[in-house]
């Protein structure tokens, strides 16, 4: 037993009663007092030099409270990484995309502001696009932004040993390649905000984000206002999945109109804005060279990577990074190289989404290590076993693997799919394969470059002693962090979980750096940890003076006080407390345990209120080459992963038959969403291999931008799923806990690639695996092969 | 996206609404599940300044069985056909069709008339109405006509019906003893998908076990409208059924149709041909099976 009283339950979700009930307030929900209704005016053209802009007609029709351009916005740069600040909220010059923003209105109501959009005339020039890598690389390219030459926005070039060196030493050297197709992070709930910049002159924006503290700073930077004069606040997030991991345009836009106007300003994007948005996972053109020896040993990775970014850099330089870096593990590797070229085109731009950088990267070795293994005459998982790294392994890119499970997610895997019954034996048609991966748990960084800690918590326990409110700015986006922190809190202080209330969200609670990178349950999980430390010794210090009793012979658990030595007279204390509550009917009796709650109470009186803080941020990490900043983290989550599937060789459609998937979690704070994330990513793991394309058309616009025709699985397509989690207890996580969010979808992609050449004997190099590109390679083989 | 503006009739009566189609004509647009019009009137796709709903007349969502046949209304709703047990015991690929269709939120208001007037050529319902020889009655003020629906459809988005006319019913011969029909639909995932090919296949053996007598192939999302395959079925008839037979069907099918495809469409026109002849074969062979009594 882990001697756990809270943590490791599979614990109802604190949210679930709300969001099951629809009470849960979401942005949409929202309504304040005189509250105008914003809308932007995007570009319909992907390139073009802006020559004017004639707002006369907008300003005038009636219900019109605020028109802004970039003249009364004006022009600072922001973006998400410094190193990158490529942004302003309106486009002065050119627009760069399809959906680049140019002018936004705020009116009496949304049908006003809509036909005042309408009304703004803007002369545009039109000027040549370039959409894809070849176009925009190509000599005389024009350039989407004069600061990136060639349209390069970002390139990396690291090599860790010597790869050519240890080529010379391989028996089988294999390349290949991958590539996907640009997704759509598809949340339910389309961003949307509110601002209000009230007469004290302070602005509270309320917004759909998975950042709040990276959105306060981005707004007061841009805005030209303290911090401390910006509240960002997140209601309930239908999801983010990255693509909400930074300020939007929108946002700031409706901070500047409510600034103009002094009344809140409510402004959403549509489904089809949140596709113009973007900011969801690249297009990756990896080319990958393997060598390893006779005995399945992996010697070296050369590694070449080119990634379409679309117009802005948003998440694009670690992404660039991750890429390369995420292949250090979870195999044991010497040598390793890496090129990766982030390239700009006239297309929205991309940044992160769940698996970071690392998601295409993974499908394209994984299913490369598999023709490897049949090339060698081993068997898949064997290959992995063999070079599989154990906890305390540290990577040729100089990442620690503190904790890893790796090896005992493969075996769950392997046995709980019968791996041994089907790998190659199933009859044609139907296919086993599986994969492996690994992501972090939170950068060792934030995106800007400071000391500051990642995370800050403050517990306040209320005056009659039976409550502990924990306050974090972090961000419930739907992923089960507020259940999470509030469990670590009881177990922390020793009280059941239903004496916790928890508060999140809010800037002015502290510093989070939000719901990315996997990084809440291990940051914010150890500042709340240490949160409720603080304020369990201060209850127990009071206790000491007023009992007598040394603090270490003193504990809390289960909401009492445990007495680890001989219990002492405490009914002077029960008769204060019982004193103060005539006419309670729940008062302790006499042969009653002494309570937290009354203990609490006392230290109260004695101290007036309780607060307790918690900080986090990560220590010194390895790394002292550029860029080492990305990929190194405090911890690392791994899965396996066993897919079966049918396909069906008339129409090319692939069926999942099952899903088996194991992921080292370090420990599991709450089972149930550790549960829900493994197969929330099974499900987006599986979309983005079977179905999800954003597609474009020739003048860079949006073909699909809808979830009708950007097809993610609904319900039915998702297979029976077995989650098994496995526990390493991490020692730099609080508890042992570490990432599940992210680590958990690397593996789905080339599991699928993989079983599907069990299945049919095809090897495709492009995803989505739509029925058309299955058939396609079908007959081609067919053809091939005289079939 | 918001609705424009509109005026918004609800007649009572059938006469009511003709009254109004034929006062407003091409102004107006007829309601009745609204998950085709509204979203095309919320894109600025379709802009009736009229907007007439017929869902609270009552005959609107009748089903009628006879030893004959079926007359079904038409805000008679997907959800009904695919539920309704008179259907699926006789017509059970246009059961298949109402089950493939968007997903349980969109059936519920979807109707089979909307279905059938909206002239999409990927719909889900005209492929198998078609192979079942299904007749739509247009109705104005003046009168009413029946339609075959084998000839209804001009064009995508385009039909018979005149700007006053409403359709008032739709109706199915019962199939002949030793008939059977299969419909299959081909997309990217199981639910609220837009059809790639989908194909709907009817068959009329002239006794048990006996040679195909009649033979309808209704293939969707290959051309403006729902093409039959009529070498196809040409080539069916007087033959005895069987895979073979099938096989050769459906590569006759993929030379009738004409489908459009490019980069910016659901599938290419190779992958679409290829399809049609897959889904022709296999719905013969779902055909085959009922008139089989399977």
């Amino acid at each position: 037993m882990s001697g756990y009283d809270v943590i490791g339950t599979e614990a109802p979700r604190i949210d679930a009663p709300d969001k099951a009930t629809g009470r849960a307030l979401f942005i949409d929900d929202m309504t304040m007092p005189g509250m105008l209704y914003g809308a932007l005016l995007q570009s319909p053209l992907a390139h073009a030099r802006i020559r004017g802009i004639d707002t006369s007609a907008a300003k005038q029709l009636p219900g019109v409270k605020s028109v802004v351009t970039w003249e009364d916005a004006g022009l600072v740069k922001y973006g998400v990484s410094p190193a990158r600040y490529d942004e302003t909220i309106f486009c002065h010059d050119k627009v760069r995309h399809v959906g680049d923003n140019v002018a936004a209105v705020a009116a009496v109501d949304l049908e006003t502001a809509l036909e005042a959009v309408s009304l703004i005339k803007v002369d545009y020039e039109d000027l040549p696009a370039v959409f894809t890598i070849e176009q925009a690389m190509a000599e005389g390219a024009p350039l989407v932004h004069d600061i990136y030459p060639r349209n390069i926005s970002a390139e990396v070039h690291n090599e860790f040993g010597d790869v050519e060196a240890a080529f010379k030493e391989c028996d089988l050297i294999k390349m290949t390649s991958l590539v996907n197709k640009r997704q759509d992070c598809a949340f339910i709930e389309p961003q949307g905000c509110i601002a209000y910049y009230d007469h004290s002159g302070t602005l509270t924006l309320y917004s759909s984000t998975q950042v709040p503290h990276y959105t306060q700073r981005s707004v007061a930077m841009v805005l030209g206002m303290p911090i401390g004069k910006v509240r960002v606040v997140k209601p309930y997030v239908g999801g983010g999945f990255g693509a909400k991991a930074s300020a939007n345009h929108m946002e700031l836009a409706a901070c500047l109109m409510s600034m103009k106007t002094g009344k809140p300003v409510k402004m959403n994007f549509e489904r089809e804005q949140v596709f113009y948005h973007g900011r969801s996972r690249h297009q990756f053109f990896h080319t990958m060279t393997t060598g390893v020896k006779r005995d399945g040993t992996i010697l070296a990775l050369k590694h070449e990577c080119y990634m379409n970014g679309g117009a802005y850099s948003s998440f694009g330089i670690a992404t660039v990074y991750y890429a390369g870096s995420l292949l250090g593990g979870p195999y044991k590797m010497p040598n390793m190289k890496y090129d990766g070229y982030r390239i700009a085109t006239n297309l929205p731009a991309c940044g992160a989404q769940r698996g970071h950088g690392g998601v295409i990267a993974r499908g394209c070795w994984e299913q490369q290590l598999d023709m490897i293994a049949e090339e060698l005459g081993m068997d898949p998982v064997e290959l992995r076993l063999k070079n599989i790294m154990t906890a305390g392994d540290i990577t040729c890119n100089d990442l620690n693997m503190s904790s890893l499970g790796m090896k005992e997610c493969i075996e769950a895997v392997r046995d709980a799919s019968e791996w041994k019954n089907k790998k190659g034996k199933l009859p044609r048609g139907k296919g086993i394969g599986m994969a492996c991966g690994f992501f972090v748990s939170g950068a060792g960084y934030p995106i800007y470059r400071s000391d500051t800690f990642h995370g800050t918590v403050v517990i306040k326990l209320t005056e009659d002693g039976g409550t502990a409110l924990v306050y974090t700015a972090s961000a419930e986006i739907g992923q089960g962090s507020d259940t999470a922190f509030a469990m670590i809190a009881a177990e922390a202080l020793g009280i059941p979980l239903e004496m916790v209330r928890l508060e999140s969200g809010d800037t002015d609670f502290g510093v989070d750096l939000g719901a990315y990178s996997s990084r809440q349950t291990l940051m914010t999980g150890h500042a709340t940890k240490e949160a409720a430390e603080d304020v369990k010794r201060q209850v127990l210090e009071v206790l000491s003076k007023e009992l007598n009793v040394p603090m270490e012979d003193m504990d809390i658990k289960k909401g009492l006080i445990v007495f680890k030595k001989e219990k002492p007279d405490f009914s002077g204390l029960r008769t204060r407390y019982i004193k103060e509550h005539r006419g309670w009917v729940d008062n302790p009796g006499a042969e009653d345990e002494l309570s937290f709650r009354e203990a609490s109470r006392i230290a109260y009186l004695a101290r007036g209120s309780i607060v307790g803080t918690g900080k986090y941020k990560p220590p010194e990490l390895g790394g002292k080459f550029k860029g080492a900043a990305v990929g190194t983290s405090p911890a690392y989550g791994c899965s396996a992963q066993i897919v079966e599937l049918t396909v069906d060789e008339g129409t090319g459609r692939i069926i999942i038959d099952k899903m088996v998937d194991a992921h080292d979690c370090g420990r599991a704070i709450n089972r149930t969403s550790v549960e829900g994330q493994m197969q929330g990513s099974l499900s987006m793991g599986m979309g983005e291999a079977l179905f999800e394309e954003v597609k474009f058309d020739a003048r860079g616009r949006i073909l699909n931008a809808d979830l009708a025709e950007y097809k993610i699985p609904s319900a039915l397509d998702m297979p029976p799923t077995e989650v098994i989690v496995v526990e390493s207890n991490e020692p730099n996580g609080p508890f042992g806990a570490k990432e599940v969010g992210e680590g958990n979808i690397m593996a789905t992609i080339p599991a699928i690639l993989n079983a599907v050449y069990d299945a049919v004997g095809v090897r495709i190099y492009e995803l989505p695996l739509n029925p058309e590109r299955v058939h396609k390679a079908l007959k081609e083989y067919k053809q091939k092969n005289k079939i | 996206m918001l609705l424009p503006k509109f005026d918004f009739h609800e007649p009572a009566t059938l006469e009511e609404a003709c009254q109004i189609m034929a006062e407003y004509g091409t102004r107006a647009k007829v309601l009745a599940g609204g998950t085709d019009l509204l979203v095309d009137m919320k894109k600025k796709l379709s802009t009736p300044k009229q907007v007439v709903s017929i869902t609270r007349i009552k005959e609107m969502k009748k089903i009628e069985t006879s030893p004959d046949g079926l007359k079904l209304g038409p805000c008679f709703t997907v959800a009904d056909v695919a539920a309704s047990e008179a259907i699926v015991k006789r017509w059970r690929a246009l059961c298949a069709g109402a089950k493939a269709l968007g997903n349980p939120l969109v059936r519920n208001l979807a109707t089979i008339g909307g279905n059938v007037v909206t002239a999409s050529p990927s719909a889900d319902l005209p492929p198998s109405l078609i192979a079942y020889g299904a007749r739509v009655v247009l109705k104005k003020t003046s009168g009413e006509r029946v339609v075959s629906l084998d000839h209804f459809f001009l064009g995508a988005g385009l039909t018979e019906i005149a700007p006053d006319e409403i359709l008032t019913e739709i109706q199915i011969d019962a199939p002949p003893l030793y008939s059977g029909a299969g419909y299959i639909n081909e997309g990217i995932r199981k639910c609220r998908d837009c059809n790639v090919v989908n194909v709907a296949s009817f068959i009329t053996l002239d006794g048990p076990d006996g040679f195909i007598k009649n033979a309808r192939i209704v293939m969707g999302c290959v051309g403006s409208t729902d093409l039959r395959a009529v070498s196809a079925e040409k080539l069916l008839v007087g033959e005895k059924p069987s895979e073979t037979l099938f096989a050769r069907a459906g590569e006759a099918a993929m030379q009738e149709a004409a489908p459009r495809g490019s980069a910016e469409s659901r599938a290419s026109a190779e992958y679409k041909k290829d399809m049609v002849g897959v889904l022709t074969s296999r719905t013969l062979h779902l055909a085959w099976k009922e008139a089989l009594g399977h």
